[in-house]
C-alpha cells in the first residue's frame, strides 16, 4: 500500500466533506448521502491505520488519536448529529493526519531509504579508514540521527584534509600558514592566526576552517569548491554544537554529495 | 602564449608601478594571475567535425553531462555554466542548489519542483523522471507540500508530464521540458 497516497486521498476526501457540511443550511447533518460518504471514508482509513500501527515511522499514540477522532465521528454519523460536532472532529482528523501522520511518514520514509542513497554516493571509496567513519555516519542516518551523521561524515573529510596537509611535511606546512597569513588577497586577509606545529598530531588542533582555507591557498580547491566545502563545514558545526537546527534527510543527502565530490573522491586529497 | 606574455609584460609592469609601493607585489601577482586565466588555452580535445561551429549564440560545450540530457540543454540554450547554478554536481549525485523554489504559492512551487527533480534525475540517469516519493520528500523540505491538493495539482498540470496512472512516477513531456528550461534559466539569472 502507498501509505502517503492513501493519507493524501483521505485528507482530500475529508476536505470535500468539510466543505459540504459547511454549505448545509441546517443545524444538523441528517442527509443519508453525506453520512454514507463519511462511513466510506472511514472504511478506507482502517487499513491505513493498520499499516501505520505496525510500522515504526510514526508515533502510535498519534495514530490512536486520529483513530479516536474517527470513532467519534462515526458515532455522529449513525444519527442526525450537530454540524458543530462534525466540524470539531473533521478539523482534528484533517490537522492531525496532515501534520502528525503524513508529514512525519514522508520524512520517516526518507530516513528509511537514506542509507541506500548515501551508500551509492560513497560506493567508489575504497580507503578503509574513510569507510570506517562513513559507515558509522550512514548507520546514524538510518537511525534518524541526522546531526550525528553529519558530524561523523565530516570526520572522514577532516581525516583526508589532515593527511593531505601533513604529507607536505611539518616545516613546509608551517611555512605555508605563514605565507597565507602574509597574503593580503581578498580571501586570506582576514586570516591572522599564527600556527607553529611540531608534530602531525598538532595539526588536529588547528581549526578545520583554517585548514580548508589553506587547501584553497594551496590550490587544492578552487573558489567555488572552497565555498561549498565551507558551507558543508558550517552545517557540520551547526550539528556539532547545541543549536535548534535539525537538518532533514534531504539536507544530509546534499551534504554527502558535496563532501564526496569535493574531498572524499577528489584526486587531490586521495 | 609565451610570446604574448613577452609582449604584454611591459604593460603589466607599467600598471603595477601605478600602485603604491607596498602593494606593488600583490598587484603584480593579481594581474599576472588574471593574465594567465584569460590567456590559458584549455586542454580539451578539438570538437568532432560534425559539431556546429562555435559562434554567437552557440552554447558552451556540455562536458560531463550525460548524452541523453544534451539535446534538452541544446534545445533550450542551457549551458553548463547556467546548469551549474541550479544543480551541483551536474552528473551522478546531482543536487538541487536552489534554497527556495520559484513560483507563487505552493501549487506553482510544487510544479516547478517536480520539473526540476525530473532534470535532476536526468543528470544522474539520462531519463527525465521523478518518483512521487521523492517529490513529496522534497516538497516537505521546501515547504511547498499541500497534501489535500497534491494529486489535483499534478492532474491540473498534466500537460507537463507524459500520460500516467494515478500514483505512477512522473516523466516530462515536451511542454514540461520547455517549461523546466525556462525555470532553470530564471533561477540561474537570479530571478
Amino acid at each position: 500500500m502507498d501509505v502517503a497516497q492513501a493519507l493524501e486521498d483521505a485528507i482530500e476526501e475529508l476536505v470535500l466533506i468539510q466543505k459540504e457540511i459547511n454549505k448545509l443550511k441546517t443545524v444538523s447533518v441528517s442527509g443519508q448521502v453525506l453520512r454514507k460518504r463519511i462511513k466510506d471514508a472511514h472504511k478506507k482509513w482502517l487499513p491505513v491505520a493498520g499499516v501505520l500501527e505496525t510500522s515504526s515511522i510514526v508515533d502510535n499514540s498519534e495514530v490512536q488519536e486520529v483513530s479516536d477522532a474517527w470513532t467519534a465521528m462515526m458515532k455522529l454519523a449513525n444519527n442526525a448529529s450537530s454540524k458543530k460536532l462534525y466540524k470539531v472532529q473533521l478539523k482534528t482528523i484533517i490537522t492531525k493526519t496532515e501534520s502528525e501522520l503524513l508529514h512525519k511518514y514522508i520524512k520517516g520514509s526518507a530516513i528509511q531509504t537514506i542509507g541506500d542513497t548515501l551508500r551509492r554516493l560513497v560506493q567508489p571509496i575504497a580507503d578503509p579508514e574513510i569507510l570506517k567513519y562513513l559507515d558509522e555516519s550512514i548507520r546514524c542516518a538510518e537511525s534518524n540521527c541526522v546531526r550525528a551523521s553529519v558530524v561523523l561524515a565530516w570526520c572522514a573529510v577532516a581525516y583526508l584534509v589532515h593527511r593531505k596537509l601533513t604529507s607536505l611535511g611539518i616545516p613546509a606546512l608551517n611555512a605555508e600558514f605563514a605565507k597565507m597569513k602574509a597574503d593580503k588577497g581578498l580571501m586570506f586577509r582576514a586570516f591572522s592566526k599564527d600556527y607553529i606545529f611540531s608534530t602531525d598530531l598538532d595539526v588536529q588542533e588547528a581549526a578545520d576552517a583554517h585548514l580548508i582555507l589553506l587547501c584553497r591557498f594551496l590550490m587544492f580547491l578552487d573558489d567555488t569548491q572552497y565555498k561549498h566545502l565551507k558551507s558543508a563545514l558550517d552545517l557540520r558545526n551547526g550539528c556539532g554544537h547545541p543549536t535548534g537546527y535539525q537538518p532533514d534527510p534531504m539536507k544530509l543527502q546534499a551534504y554527502y554529495a558535496d563532501i564526496t565530490q569535493l574531498v572524499l573522491l577528489n584526486s587531490k586529497f586521495t | 602564449m609565451l610570446d604574448k606574455l613577452k609582449t604584454d609584460f611591459d604593460e603589466i609592469v607599467k600598471l603595477v608601478k601605478k600602485a603604491p609601493e607596498p602593494l606593488q607585489e600583490t598587484a603584480f601577482k593579481i594581474i599576472l594571475e588574471h593574465w594567465f586565466m584569460a590567456n590559458m588555452t584549455p586542454l580539451t580535445p578539438p570538437p568532432p567535425p560534425n559539431n556546429p561551429p562555435a559562434g554567437s549564440g552557440s552554447p558552451v560545450p556540455l562536458g560531463g553531462v550525460l548524452d541523453g540530457v544534451k539535446p534538452f540543454l541544446t534545445a533550450n540554450g542551457i549551458t553548463t555554466i547556467i546548469l551549474e547554478k541550479v544543480f551541483h554536481p551536474i552528473g551522478a549525485g546531482a543536487q538541487l542548489l536552489a534554497s527556495s523554489i520559484p513560483g507563487n504559492g505552493k501549487t506553482n512551487q510544487l510544479i516547478s519542483l517536480s520539473l526540476l527533480l525530473c532534470v535532476k534525475q536526468a543528470l544522474e540517469s539520462g531519463s527525465f523522471t521523478c518518483t512521487l516519493k521523492e517529490l513529496r520528500e522534497l516538497a516537505v523540505h521546501y515547504d511547498c507540500y499541500d497534501s489535500p491538493n497534491f494529486s489535483s495539482t499534478l492532474k491540473n498540470n498534466k500537460s507537463f508530464y507524459k500520460p500516467r496512472e494515478k500514483g505512477a512516477d512522473l516523466e516530462l513531456s515536451g511542454p514540461g521540458l520547455k517549461k523546466v528550461g525556462e525555470i532553470i534559466k530564471s533561477i540561474a539569472a537570479g530571478e
